[in-house]
């Protein structure tokens, strides 16, 4: 065979969308499967074959190794579904839904529309079909952020586009529980391991300036996200409420070298 | 028999519940691997299938992403047992350990169901496989649906370390669901685990 497995699944799948990392592709392993999606770290060229295979390598078993650990302390993560580090394919569950980017207003602006007005009322209609209020929907994503930082994972990343909101009846809802949907964390390339409070305070901190730089009227959102990660963290929460306050003051960098 | 259409492989799978003397057919196995001569390269084809506990499969796509796995592995010839069938049981089992993964995944005294695999390219077509699986495995084959009443929950709790505070609290449902999504991810990032 001249072509490999994984290029020969690549060719058959759905393209998404291409970041400068990797391409993003819609696929299945088989035609009775269950629909993956498949995160293809290309070859960069501009490196040396060699230090590019072993960090394409190490991310993707980073990034696996991350996604395993939070499946196992319950958090909300797509399953992993292959794996491919030679040749840089990471399969995971395929997640229904919406990103909560474009279920906040202003979120929807750069995707080439310009009729913003008639987005946001598409947008509202949008959260409403999930049936959660834009409250609830900040308590949720403060909860799971508590969950992964409890078991010391940071995600290194967390911005409204890498959190989707489960389309209701897409999965096994727990029992007793009034809200049908649940939020899911994406996106752990940048993700790492640490204890510091430090360390997950500047998590929260560039959510913060995700969301300021993305919706409009942010802050209020953003106290309801830090009330509802205050109330699973616990006695943890004051040493990193005291830690994000010095963060915002200096930025994310702690030191001005580099 | 269940079918799995990879883009260039496709891999058949038989599900036998219950099965007679699995003993049996481990011996036969142990056996066809001594064996020399052509005798024992055609005992070896006879046998040349994965036995797999079908207890310790949680569903259909964790069966199917231990068989990828093991293709993938094959195809960029990093395989770390000796046959693509052998691999599949190496795949299933978290740890790194081979003996380990055949005792707990193979074929044991002790099997009460067994799921039977063989692997081929897709231009190969293989005459008669229902009939020499059954050769091979007295039993009763039954449609793989019947795969959700022979799944042993617990042991798999077990050996993926999971009873914890998050699979207690849930209910039935989900806490299956959990173990399911554990399992099917932990076969699929077998290759890069520490």
């Amino acid at each position: 065979m001249t072509i490999s497995i994984s290029q020969s699944l690549i060719q058959s799948s759905l393209p998404i969308s291409q970041g400068a990392e990797a391409k993003v592709y819609k696929a299945q392993l088989t035609p009775d499967s269950p629909p993956i999606l498949l995160k293809y770290r290309f070859q960069k060229n501009y490196r040396h074959p060699f230090l590019d295979a072993n960090l394409t390598r190490s991310r993707i078993a980073g990034e696996a190794r991350a996604l395993l650990k939070c499946l196992r302390s319950g958090i909300n993560v797509p399953g992993i579904r292959m794996v491919d580090a030679t040749e840089g394919v990471l399969g995971i569950e395929w997640i229904e839904g919406h990103s909560v980017r474009k279920l906040l207003p202003g979120g929807a602006e750069d995707d080439g529309s310009d009729d913003v007005d008639n987005v946001d009322v598409i947008d509202s209609v949008n959260l409403n079909e999930y049936g959660v209020s834009v409250d609830e929907l900040m308590k949720l994503i403060g909860v799971e952020i508590a969950k992964m930082h409890q078991v010391d994972v940071i995600h290194g990343d967390l911005t409204t586009s890498n959190m989707i909101l489960r389309q209701p009846g897409s999965f096994v809802p727990p029992q007793n529980h009034d809200i049908k949907t649940a939020l899911v964390l994406i996106d752990f390339g940048l993700s790492y391991q640490s204890t510091l409070a430090e360390d997950k305070a500047v998590d929260l901190y560039v959510l913060e300036r995700a969301f300021s730089s993305t919706h409009p009227d942010s802050e209020p959102m953003f106290a309801k996200v830090l009330a509802g990660y205050a109330e699973i963290m616990a006695g943890d929460w004051p040493a990193i409420k005291h830690r994000l306050d010095d963060v915002r003051l200096r930025g994310r960098k702690r030191s001005m070298v580099g | 028999m269940e079918l799995f259409r990879f883009n260039h492989y496709v891999a058949y799978a038989l599900l036998f519940s219950p099965v007679n003397d699995p003993g049996q057919i481990k011996k036969r196995i142990i056996d066809a691997a001594r064996a020399t001569g052509s005798e024992g390269e055609e005992e070896r084809e006879a046998v040349n299938f994965s036995f797999i506990d079908a207890s310790l499969i949680t569903s259909r796509l964790h069966l199917e992403t231990a068989i990828h796995q093991a293709i993938i592995a094959e195809s960029q010839g990093s395989l770390r047992t000796k046959t693509v069938h052998s691999e599949i049981l190496f795949g299933l089992n978290p740890t790194n350990n081979i003996t380990e993964a055949i005792r707990r995944y193979g074929v044991s005294e002790t099997s009460k169901a067994l799921l039977v695999v063989r692997i081929t390219d897709s231009s190969n077509a293989i005459s008669n496989l229902e009939t020499k699986m059954k050769e091979v495995v007295s039993g009763i084959a039954v449609p793989f649906e019947e795969l959700s009443k022979v799944t042993d929950w617990e042991k798999i709790e077990k050996y993926h370390k999971l009873p914890n505070e998050v699979t207690e609290k849930a209910d039935v449902a989900r806490a299956r669901a959990l173990i399911d999504n554990v399992a099917v991810s932990s076969v699929a990032m077998k290759s890069v685990v520490q």
